[in-house]
């Protein structure tokens, strides 16, 4: 078994890269449907999809700290930020009073079923997903206080 | 098993590429794509891995198999609307502590096959699903709680057009590399009426599901239904700053179990579950207030939990075989100290003996976020943020007696109370390099009825403050005390992290039950270890103790025994 195993992950090694976002729908935080794959597709715009949890410190953190620049980023770059919350019902219903409590402005999507956090593999949050022209341009896992200057920098190679 | 890895193993290798069979309706000024369809091949991995060792002050030998490892390997292969995919699993020399014992060795935990186009998406083998809140249906992953309810069936869901969703289900669910001997059948209906009502600002929704549950009873005439029937509606509405939902469950009835965990068929009741939820917010403000009643709705794929041999634990203490979905409604606290007493939701009935009988729990969290902006005489320059955050739960008032056991709940009203926990938080960033928070905790943990032991109460203070040398380098000091008037007393604590970039970080922290009235427990539960990020890349390393008691993520928790030693986690997606 443990060879079985070993060997899936030097083949996978092998594979290349993810490079389209799944074909997933998710419903946002004021009831509408969106395809991550085919709603955030406008030409060359930058969409920053970061996975967070209400309960997630870190998470909250990031969120906070992307949102103190957010508008001067915008002027700059052609971008978006996708919040993507994992919380189950268990924390679900403190989505929505607390992104408006933070003043946050992003869209916010909900993956109750974990489907989209699934389908990209992601272990824990927080998680960034960039996507430009519908393709998976860079990611990163976790977030360290000033995190986000390095995303910005990132951002503007793009 | 090995003659069907093989076929997929050698589709890895090979990169397939076929030509315009989807067609993809764009908008104006979207990214036009090659109408090609190309195989995608995407997933993770995640390692856990416990190397325990003896531990002589605190008099801990380590377990047989020192060496432990949980890993998972998530492999899926997309291609059009087809989607197949499996977890492999490997625990090795044996799964971690205290995990579900039916988590031994290796081999296939899920696999499935998926078709997924605009109105229909079907699939076969395992997946994951849940109904509603989730009170009479989730099937679900919890790798750092053991959990893994997938069932195993076929699931057809139907979109007639944007505003409906209907979904059909039969399985039977995941215990183990096995699964459960309960057939699960499933019906959930959600409907959208905003568009067809015209609102702009507003939204209603609505839903009902069912779910039954057929387990043979080896007796002639049995007293219950061999399938349990649940049923349960809902609706959710909202109007600009405001909102409401309400859900409804009901249980057919069914045997209960007894104090020894096998069933008693003199005791037979109904269950039911009401969860009412309420919010306003706009910008800068949010209010939230959540009532839930549950009585009676322990919901299990068998009616008997199955023993592990120990005759202490059952498939209960590892959250396997539950059905439904029924968290504790408080909320998550990071501080170290703030996790020693937390609450598990009641959902079932349990009668430990004549002086404690509990039928379910009732009660009610609220939580408020505020916002003071900048430039406001409590905002300062950047502002100031605010979390205020209540919750208390409690037994079901009524009459109960224990033999021949038999109890009688009223809906309104209070019972024993289990757990009370008010909170505030404060976060405010000073200049720019200076960001502090506080946070005050009033708790109070009913452990006589919870778990065995003294019921406490606690207030604990944190304090915390970063400090940014560079945009990306920083550290973290968080200094942490609780005061508690019974069980282990009192407990101090403190952590240092140091952010060096954004992809290596280190910390220290360490509690200390400075004030247990047995000397040989005042013992430090020290921990330190870095982690290493990159990319879709992360390597934790830890070395420390590990206190026994609960460890709870969303609201659902598992027992850990104490331990100490290394532990190194490695997770990746691909």
């Amino acid at each position: 078994m443990k060879r079985i195993f070993l060997l899936f992950l030097l083949v996978s090694a092998a594979t290349y890269a993810q490079k389209e976002m799944p074909n997933v729908s998710l419903k946002s935080d004021g009831n509408k449907t969106f395809n991550v794959k085919n709603d955030f597709a406008k030409k060359d715009k930058i969409y920053v999809f970061t996975f967070w949890a209400t309960w997630c410190v870190p998470c909250i953190n990031e969120l906070d700290a992307i949102n103190e620049h957010y508008a001067d980023w915008s002027k700059e770059i052609d971008m978006e930020v996708v919040a993507v919350s994992i919380d189950d019902t268990r924390t679900q219903k403190r989505v929505k009073p607390l992104l408006n409590g933070k003043k946050w402005p992003y869209t916010i999507l909900l993956d109750t079923n974990q489907d989209l956090k699934r389908a990209l593999g992601i272990a824990n949050v927080p998680y960034t997903v960039v996507v430009k022209n519908k393709k998976v341009v860079y990611v990163h896992n976790g977030y360290s206080q000033g995190a986000e200057k390095e995303l910005y920098n990132k951002l503007k190679q793009l | 098993m090995k003659k069907l890895l093989f076929p997929i193993l050698a589709l890895t290798s090979g990169s397939l590429f076929a030509q315009e069979t989807d067609t993809i309706t764009q908008q104006t000024d979207s990214v036009y794509v090659p109408e090609k369809t190309e195989l995608r091949v995407y997933g993770g991995f995640e390692s856990n891995v416990q190397w325990y060792l003896n531990d002589k002050e605190r008099n801990l030998q380590h377990p047989e198999d020192p060496l432990r490892s949980n890993n998972y390997y998530l492999l899926n292969y997309n291609y059009g609307r087809w989607t197949g995919g499996m977890q492999l699993e490997v625990y090795e020399k044996n799964a971690l502590l205290n995990y579900n014992p039916g988590f031994k060795g290796g081999g296939l935990g899920i696999y499935y096959l998926n078709y997924k186009s605009d109105r229909i998406d079907a699939t076969i083998g395992h997946f994951y699903e849940q109904f509603g809140s989730g009170l009479l249906l989730r099937a679900w992953e919890d790798r750092a709680l053991g959990i893994n309810t997938a069932l195993r069936g076929a699931r057809i869901i139907f979109r007639p057009s944007d505003n409906i969703r209907l979904t059909a289900l039969y399985g039977r669910q995941r215990t183990g590399f096995n699964v459960a001997h309960g057939d699960i059948y499933g019906f959930d209906s959600d409907f959208s009426l905003s568009s067809l009502l015209g609102f702009e600002t507003s939204d209603l929704s609505f839903g009902a599901s069912y779910v039954g549950r057929y387990e043979k009873i080896d007796m002639p005439d049995p007293p219950v239904n061999e399938l349990t029937n649940t049923f349960a509606g809902r609706i959710s509405f909202s109007h600009n700053s405001f909102y409401a939902s309400g859900e409804y469950n009901y249980k057919q009835k069914d045997v209960l179990l007894n104090a020894l965990n096998t069933l008693n068929y003199n005791f037979i009741k109904p269950g039911s579950a009401l969860l009412l939820n309420f919010g306003y917010t706009k910008e800068g403000l949010g209010i939230d207030l959540t009532l839930r009643r549950m009585e009676n709705m322990g919901f299990l794929s068998e009616r008997t939990p199955t023993s592990v041999g120990d005759n202490i634990s059952t498939s209960l203490n590892f959250n396997d075989k539950i059905i439904n979905f029924t968290p504790a409604l408080t909320k998550q606290h990071h501080s170290n100290l703030a996790n020693i007493y937390v609450y598990q939701a009641q959902s079932r009935v349990s009668f430990v003996d004549p002086t404690i009988m509990m039928s379910g729990e009732t009660g009610g969290q609220i939580d408020v976020f505020y916002d003071f902006a900048k430039g406001t005489t409590l905002g300062g320059k950047y502002g100031t943020k605010i979390a205020l955050n209540a919750s208390s739960w409690y037994n079901l008032p009524g009459q109960y007696r224990f033999n021949p056991s038999e109890y009688d709940t009223n809906f309104f009203g209070v019972g024993k109370n289990y757990f009370t926990d008010v909170n505030a938080e404060i976060k405010k960033r000073l200049s720019e390099s200076w960001l502090t928070a506080f946070y005050y905790i009033r708790q109070y943990y009913n452990k006589e009825w919870l778990q065995g032991g003294e019921a406490v109460k606690t207030h604990i203070v944190t304090a915390e403050a970063t400090y940014n040398f560079s945009p990306s380098k920083s550290i973290r000091f968080e200094g942490e005390h609780m005061f508690a008037d019974a069980d282990f007393k009192n407990w101090a604590g403190g952590t240092v992290e140091l952010n060096l970039n954004d992809k290596y970080s280190i910390y220290v922290w360490d509690i200390v039950n400075y004030g247990n009235d047995d000397k040989n427990r005042r013992v430090h539960y020290y921990n330190f270890g870095g982690a290493y990020r990159i990319g879709a890349t992360r390597v934790a390393m830890n070395y420390g103790r590990q206190r026994g008691g609960l460890v709870c993520v969303g609201g659902v928790c598992r027992f850990v025994p104490e331990s100490t030693g290394f532990s190194l986690s490695v997770s990746t997606a691909f």
